[in-house]
């Protein structure tokens, strides 16, 4: 099976591509101009923080960044595209030739563009009359745009793929919280020889299933003696199904043309003013094969904390690794949470030195993650006991969670991982509360976070 | 130009063309493009640009600014509810 | 000639002087239509820089000036609003697409025009209303608030009876704006007077001309050499030929996407019945109310930059372009300016002109449109008169050279009387 992505997301800058408007509306039709509503006689005028974030993005990614780089206009008609036509990137992206290392290959990067997003269309209006109604506060935000070749082997796969690729971006630009859900991905996909492409699809639950839904019915199809033939889809996520997209009638000749009121960038001599961070999991890669670090307890601690990565790094120059790593996702891993907040060098001292000495043998493992324990309540003046009968059984549970975060991996897995967080309430309430509230307070707890979080 | 390919250039272009029009413009458009297969022939550059001066590197920072009021450009379009209001898209 | 005029021109003179701007400049306080019936009714909400850089100067905006829709035409017939006449005989054309703005350079003493050129739109009106038209390089004035027509080739200029009326005018619209990225790519504006010593001009501008424009225009060359001293060339530039073909494609092609935002919602007319299909409803809108020139470029601009014709029409005209500014930075190496006749026969009666085949009317361009190809400025001024016609001159010189234009009409003027239709009554 053959699966290659277009992915589309919105870039965190404050203001639009081509226009001064905020990003950030507030209610409809709040943030607009006439750049962003096609007015005539209105011009674009490029957001610098959006093409050097697209130039850190193709960087990346390993491509080559074009020496000179312009804009183009793809011509369509609809109502929410202002002008009838999108600025977008035709012959020159800002990067090409690239690859993203993952899951242990290589899945190439065809192209990475800029462009603008349309407007919104909100409503239909009522039923015999419908209309459209338009938002334009999304008119002109950057969007960019990541184009894969076919390298994809399955759904889940490509799943995973747009999951690692968010952590990364996320890091790299400051994608928002919410791109898992709002991400948006043309896919296309071969289970024979020839491809389907599914459009607009939204968000990465959507991805896999649009995608496993057309792999089983070009599967039925090839084992039915049918061909497939190549086509246009969309995904319909409520029957979870792909129909066909409009029929040939309407097909639109985009006829690109360039843009000239923007003129020429070379992008590849900004490209060497562009630092491009480490992000988490190429930081991950790195520890692993410096370290020789086991790949999951890796990337668990950079999905944890970037300080608590600092702390690991530190930690394996002065110790063998494989005992920083058991520190890293034990006790400091529970209690980075109240020990990030008075990290210091002081503080940074005294965490190593209560390990060196469990190495050295002068003092024992539960001693050690005692006193761990107690600095992170601060020296142990006031002991967790008092303030945690002051809370609710709901936030002792979650705070407890907290302090714990494995339980969720091991979940997973295995559902008895929750007694540990079940024991640990028992005990510390006393009674309090029944046992059945306990249990079920904390499944609860578990199986909401397990599904806000898509990345384990 | 054929009669079918002056209705797809207008179906594209989102024009309805009247019979008339329709064979107006199929002579008309015939003409022209004759006269610009001359262009088969021209020298031209290999390196080109979008515009005949230089434009380079042409940037504004990522401030927000306003220079129209919103709602002035609200009052200007066809609303409901602060939404612009458009044709049916199905 | 006017699409709109002010009601009253308010009696205190703070005003240091009227002008009024072709229709496709924004204004807020007139209604801009760009001679097109789908802008009916529209009032932007702001001023094109222009407008507002006369308006902080002392300038009292007295109207918009009608103009071919969109700037589609070379005789100014194509407008939605009535076709303005020419003041020398008002069975001839204004000249395109900038007409009404010529007339009123010609009809108004003191008074400057705002004009509009994407392929000869100032010049050719200027020769044909006896006026001088100044249209600058390619981003030497900002174009914020121009409805476009060809982006990588509009240039907004001015018109009017004399290079020293512009050439006090200019700077005032000329300079960078941050609302026009392509405005800022400018050197400073240089007026200062320079030696001119040296006229080129092209063997083949010369052919196609009528006897009697080609007459008044050799004259006009014997008193620049005799009386102003400049050495007159003949030179050759094949590739003018192509300039032609390769403006129409690129600026049909660039027009069509433009025009695409015309369609009924948000600016403009509204259609009939807004729950139809929007398929149906913009191609209603459009085709009720774009006028016969813009439906033929939009067609023709459509189809140059369609899949399978693109390379050979839309790319190539952009090559072609590249060679037409090689060509001519070759010759003004030489040269101070390059001279032609500004078009290749005086006004036409309408008559005339209903009888002209589109593309007969887009060839009488081929004088106007390589300099405005390749972005270059270039001045027409009046250089005689035919049948009590006049006929137009139009030089040209290197990007960002205005000063040189100004200079040599400035020259010219001291040397050559015009003649305007008010004074002979």
């Amino acid at each position: 099976m053959k699966i290659g992505l277009e992915v589309h997301l919105q870039l965190p800058t404050v203001s639009k591509l081509f226009c001064s408007c905020s990003t950030s509306g507030n209610g409809p039709n709040t943030s607009i101009c006439p750049t962003c509503l096609g007015f005539p006689g209105s011009r674009p005028k490029l957001n610098r923080r959006a093409l050097e974030m697209t130039i850190m993005i193709s960087r990346f990614l390993d491509c080559r960044i074009s020496e000179r780089s312009w804009f183009s206009r793809k011509t369509y008609f609809y109502p929410d595209l202002p002008k009838n036509f999108q600025i977008t990137q035709y012959e020159s992206p800002i990067g090409v030739e690239g690859g993203y290392s993952f899951n242990g290959k290589i899945v190439r990067i065809t192209r990475v563009h800029l462009e603008e997003d349309p407007g919104k269309i909100k409503r239909v209006g009522k039923s015999g009359e419908e209309v459209s109604l338009i938002d334009y506060n999304r008119s002109g935000i950057p969007l960019v745009e990541i184009v894969t070749a076919p390298d994809i082997t399955s759904p889940s796969e490509a799943r995973e793929f747009m999951a690692d690729l968010l952590i990364e971006l996320r890091h790299l630009v400051g994608l928002s919280e919410r791109d898992e859900q709002t991400v948006r991905v043309d896919a296309n996909i071969s289970v024979g020889e020839e491809r389907v492409e599914i459009k607009n699809i939204l968000g990465l639950k959507n991805l896999e299933r649009g995608l496993s839904f057309e792999a089983s019915r070009q599967n039925k199809m090839l084992k039915a003696g049918r061909r497939i033939v190549r086509e246009t889809r969309n995904f319909d996520e409520e029957r979870r199904v792909t129909t066909p997209a409009r029929s040939k009638e309407s097909e639109e000749d985009y006829g690109y043309i360039l843009e000239p009121d923007l003129g020429v960038y070379q992008v590849s001599s900004m490209a060497k003013t562009v630092q491009v961070p480490e992000t988490p999991l190429k930081r991950a890669e790195r520890l692993s094969a410096e370290y020789g670090i086991d790949r999951n307890s890796i990337r668990q601690i950079v999905l944890t904390s970037s300080t608590l990565t600092d702390f690991l790094e530190r930690l394996c120059s002065n110790m063998p690794p494989e005992i920083a790593v058991t520190w890293v996702l034990g006790p400091l891993s529970s209690n980075w949470k109240y020990l990030e907040r008075s990290l210091n060098e002081d503080l940074s001292n005294r965490i190593e030195n209560t390990i060196q000495m469990v190495i050295r043998g002068d003092i024992t493992d539960s001693e050690a993650r005692m006193r761990i324990g107690a600095f992170a309540r601060g020296g142990g003046a006031e002991t967790t006991q008092d303030s945690k009968e002051r809370s609710s059984l709901a936030e002792l549970v979650s705070e407890c969670i907290d302090q714990t975060p494995q339980v969720l991996f091991d979940f997973n897995s295995n559902k008895r991982a929750a007694n540990f967080i079940i024991g640990q309430i028992m005990r510390e309430t006393k009674g309090k509360y029944s046992s059945s509230e306990i249990v079920e307070t904390v499944n609860k707890e578990i199986e909401r976070r397990l599904k806000d979080r898509v990345i384990i | 130009m054929k009669s079918e390919t002056i209705e797809e250039v207008a179906r594209i272009a989102r024009l309805k063309l009247t019979e008339t029009e329709r064979t107006e413009f199929s002579k008309d458009l015939e003409e022209v493009l004759e006269y610009f297969s001359m262009l088969d022939e021209a020298p031209g550059e290999k390196e080109y640009g979008l515009n005949p001066i230089e434009i380079l590197d042409m940037l504004r920072e990522d401030e927000v600014r306003r220079e129209i009021d919103p709602e002035l450009l609200i009052r200007m379009m066809d609303t409901f509810e602060e939404l612009v209001r458009g044709p049916r898209l199905v | 000639m006017f699409s709109e005029l002010i009601d009253e021109v308010p009696s205190d003179s703070s005003f240091k002087f009227n002008f009024s701007a072709k229709d496709n400049l924004c204004t807020i306080d007139f209604q801009t239509r760009a001679g097109s019936r789908i802008l009916d009714g529209y009032r932007p909400p702001f001023d094109a820089t222009p407008v507002s850089r006369l308006r902080r100067a002392g300038g009292l905006l007295i109207g918009k000036t009608n103009m071919d829709e969109f700037g589609f035409g070379t005789f100014c017939t194509n407008s939605g609003y009535g076709v303005p006449r020419n003041p020398f005989d008002i069975e001839r054309s204004c000249g395109g697409s900038s007409g009404g703005a010529a007339a009123a350079a010609c009809l108004l003493e003191d008074h400057l025009s705002l004009g509009v050129s994407t392929g000869g739109s100032i010049s050719c009106p200027a020769s044909f209303c006896g006026v001088v038209g100044l249209t600058p390089t390619y981003g030497r004035v900002s174009r914020y608030g121009l409805v476009d027509y060809g982006n990588s080739l509009d240039k907004v200029g001015i018109l009017a009876r004399s290079s020293s009326m512009i050439k006090n005018h200019f700077p005032t619209i000329a300079g960078s704006d941050p609302m026009d990225p392509t405005s800022c790519a400018q050197p400073t504006l240089d007026l200062d007077d320079t030696q001119i010593d040296s006229i080129a001009v092209p063997r083949e501008a010369m052919e196609n001309i009528h006897p009697s424009v080609r007459d008044s225009f050799l004259r006009a060359l014997d008193i620049m050499r005799d009386q102003l001293s400049i050495d007159i060339h003949e030179v050759t530039i094949p590739s003018l030929r192509f300039a032609l073909p390769a403006y129409y494609v690129l600026a049909t092609s660039e027009a069509s996407t433009n025009l695409a935002r015309y369609c009924g919602m948000r600016f403009g007319v509204r259609g009939d019945d807004v729950t139809q299909h929007f398929n149906d409803y913009f191609s209603s809108v459009r085709s009720k109310n774009f006028g016969k020139e813009a439906k033929r470029r939009i067609l023709l601009g459509t189809y140059s930059r369609m899949v399978g014709f693109r390379n050979r029409y839309y790319l190539k005209a952009l090559s072609v372009r590249q060679t037409t500014i090689s060509d001519y930075a070759r010759v003004l190496k030489e040269h101070d300016v390059v001279a032609t006749p500004t078009m290749p026969f005086i006004a036409p009666r309408f008559s005339e002109i209903e009888r002209m085949k589109p593309i007969e009317m887009y060839r009488a361009d081929f004088l106007t449109v390589p300099p405005n190809l390749a972005g270059l400025p270039h001045i027409s001024v009046p250089c005689g008169y035919v049948d009590s016609m006049p006929t137009g001159m139009q030089l040209v010189s290197r990007h960002w050279s205005e000063g040189t234009l100004l200079n040599i009409a400035n020259l010219w003027e001291g040397v050559f009387q015009y003649r305007f239709p008010g004074a002979q009554q």
